[in-house]
């Protein structure tokens, strides 16, 4: 075979690698409510990575494992003493300040995000949520339901309080089949 | 022997359809109402379990994960930030704020 087709031939056949380009993403969301006199002034932004287009065109094709379930189970107790360590540190000296807290949320959502990935656990995805609010006798309820494989995707969550504040993190561990 | 090949995702996530039906559950279960402590339990789980099953209605292959807050406005502040570690081409997200 000439010298050409062979090479035409070696191009077919390369399978694409299992490469899981899953790059990380930060896609935060703040919103804050302004406390202005009587009206409420609601400012919101959301950062998205810009190459957001061209990732639609990369999708990866990955090869099949054959695997039916994670190798290695989502540590639920770990992830929740990630939690607490991360918002006690950062949170318990801490007055209730617009600016601090607004900082605030966003780097502790990604100081959790940094923590849980440092656990390696294989292919699984990670949503953390984080909620900082003024304490001042208001009534606030979350409430969050999922539609996912029981088996295998799970959550850990803390809650964090002090004398002007709260906290409230939230991890999914969501498992990619 | 037939293989099933899920066709991929072809937009990922398509925030504005989550977008419009989240928004479409809260106006009916919120609309015009005054917040109520009693109720705001009810409200959340109607909140949260409608806008999913209208989202599997979709029939897409995806997981979803649907979280709500609902506050009374105080004048106290609350701050919410989220960070994600996912495949962006077929993974995303869709933020409703509602008041009245």
């Amino acid at each position: 075979m000439s010298e050409i087709a062979k090479d035409k031939a070696s191009r077919f056949l390369k399978k694409r690698g299992s490469m899981s380009s899953v790059n990380s993403p930060d896609i935060k969301m703040k919103e804050i409510y302004g406390r202005a006199k009587d009206s409420t002034s609601t400012v919101s932004y959301v950062d998205e990575p810009s190459h957001r287009d061209d990732a639609s065109h990369l999708a990866v094709q990955m090869e099949n494992t054959y695997q039916l379930g994670p190798s290695k189970c989502f540590p639920v107790d770990a992830v929740k003493h990630i939690l607490k360590d991360v918002l006690t540190n950062y949170l318990q000296e801490e007055k209730y300040e617009p600016e601090l807290c607004r900082q605030m949320t966003k780097t502790i959502a990604e100081v959790v995000k940094a923590r849980v990935k440092d656990l390696m656990i294989p292919r699984y995805k990670l949503v953390v949520i984080i909620h900082i609010g003024q304490l001042n006798n208001q009534s606030l309820h979350i409430g969050s339901r999922c539609l996912w494989d029981d088996a295998n995707d799970t959550f850990a969550s803390f809650t964090f309080r002090n004398t002007s504040l709260f906290a409230l993190a939230t991890v999914y561990a969501v498992y990619l089949e | 022997m037939e293989e099933y090949q899920p066709h991929h995702d072809e937009i990922g996530f398509n925030a504005d359809e989550a977008h419009n039906i989240v928004k479409e559950c809260i106006d009916a279960i919120l609309g015009g109402v005054d917040y109520n402590q009693n109720n705001v339990n009810q409200w959340i789980a109607a909140i949260v379990e409608q806008s999913l099953t209208h989202l599997v209605k979709l029939g897409k292959t995806h997981k979803y994960i649907v979280t709500c807050a609902v506050m009374q406005k105080s004048g106290s502040g609350l701050h919410t930030a989220s960070s994600c570690f996912w495949d962006t081409t077929s993974d995303g997200t869709c933020t409703i704020r509602w008041e009245n």
